[in-house]
């Protein structure tokens, strides 16, 4: 009995000591990750929609949700908004950055976190996928697999689960955002 | 002595996937590229180093019977502390290397190496054998990877090596799983035929 009670507490010792190192490196690294997280974001943001600030709005419908207004740093007019779809995919959940115009054409995306099959799915940071998403409208947010027809978005080949789950998130958070900014608007009036 | 032959050991004679056959899941998942081989090859290597010379130092002091828990402790702490420190001080490798890193921690020839080795010898054979089943693992990884990203991609390390003329259209399966499995197969069965011929 007394011997596995020293097992038991010898276990313990080293997980404490090892719990306690982790404590220790995760309270001084976290800080930063979340700042290099931030700055990153802010640095995507600007190239989807150059020369704007990008204060950010809290959704009323869903609270959970969160978007960016993107306002012309001369003239302080709305240029849009940006926001951040998210869906698993094949092996990860891919988050996509949005920029979309007043009128909720997409002006850019950029793939900002997945982990999809290298060689395959990961494939969907190139900018020939991207590309092709610049100036849809919510109407054409169509994979061609899904019946999209012609002017579809193009999959990659063998990443039919990767390019579905980024397109459809666009999709839906971009039906989310007009939601919401039709609510503030109604608010406003 | 014994250090050259426990630093050496590992690139061919003992080597830890084609020889000893550990850490097959990371090798088969990873070798889709020159690029992510390497990467991993290198990630494992400083995990392994560290998890051998840690576990050789705590070894009189660990009971037989919970051995396994505690180098499972160990290697999980430094594959957590490696990540953290990555992408808090080195971003732009974390992010090639992000990926990577929560495998080593299921990556038996870590755990593997432990029990067999570090439990049982001191520090400085420990720290050669680490270093040694390091780079045996990032050489076959990255020999597997060359055949498979050059058949499935028609590139090496992300460069086209194939000419244009000559029309190549790129083998996909090579990419694919089943890919990993057949250059893994033919790859053993060469280095037995090598073995058997000495």
């Amino acid at each position: 009995m007394m011997y596995y009670i020293k097992l038991s507490a010898i276990l313990f010792l080293i997980c404490a000591v090892a719990a306690g190192i982790l404590a220790y490196v995760n309270g001084i690294t976290d800080p930063r990750i979340r700042k290099i997280q931030e700055e990153k974001e802010t640095a995507t943001r600007a190239e989807l929609i150059p020369e704007a600030d990008f204060p950010e709005v809290k959704g009323t419908l869903d609270t959970t949700f969160v978007y960016q207004r993107a306002i012309d740093k001369k003239s302080g007019e709305l240029k849009g908004y940006t926001f951040v779809a998210s869906r698993s995919g094949y092996s990860s959940v891919i988050k996509t950055m949005v920029g979309v115009d007043t009128l909720f054409n997409v002006i850019a995306i950029r793939v900002i976190d997945q982990k999809e099959t290298p060689g395959l799915g990961a494939n969907c940071t190139a900018e020939k996928f991207t590309d092709q998403f610049k100036e849809r409208d919510i109407s054409r947010l169509v994979l061609d697999k899904d019946g999209g027809g012609e002017g579809a978005v193009v999959s990659i080949a063998g990443s039919t689960i990767t390019t579905r789950a980024i397109t459809s998130s666009i999709r839906i958070t971009l039906e989310k955002l007009q939601a919401e900014i039709k609510a503030a608007q109604g608010g406003e009036q | 002595m014994k250090f050259l032959s426990e630093l050496t050991k590992g690139i061919i004679k003992d080597n830890p996937i084609f020889v000893l056959v550990l850490g097959v899941c990371p090798t088969l998942a990873v070798s889709t590229s020159v690029k992510n081989a390497i990467g991993m090859g290198f990630a494992a290597t400083f995990v392994l180093v560290c998890s051998n010379m840690i576990i050789s130092l705590i070894k009189g002091f660990t009971p037989p019977k919970i051995r396994i828990p505690v180098y499972i402790v160990v290697i999980a702490s430094f594959v957590s502390i490696v990540d953290m420190m990555m992408a808090a001080y080195i971003p732009d490798l974390h992010k090639n290397l992000g990926l990577f890193i929560p495998l080593i921690v299921v990556n038996c020839i870590i755990l593997g190496r432990a029990e067999a080795f570090a439990s049982k010898n001191n520090l400085i054979n420990s720290l050669a054998d680490g270093v040694g089943m390091g780079l045996g693992f990032t050489l076959a990884l990255m020999v597997i990877a060359t055949i498979r990203e050059i058949l499935g991609a028609g590139t090496w390390l992300g460069i086209p090596v194939i000419p244009a003329s000559f029309e190549f259209k790129p083998i996909l399966v090579a990419i694919l799983a089943p890919g990993a499995f057949i250059t893994l197969g033919f790859l053993m069965a060469l280095v037995n035929l090598i073995k058997e011929r000495k």
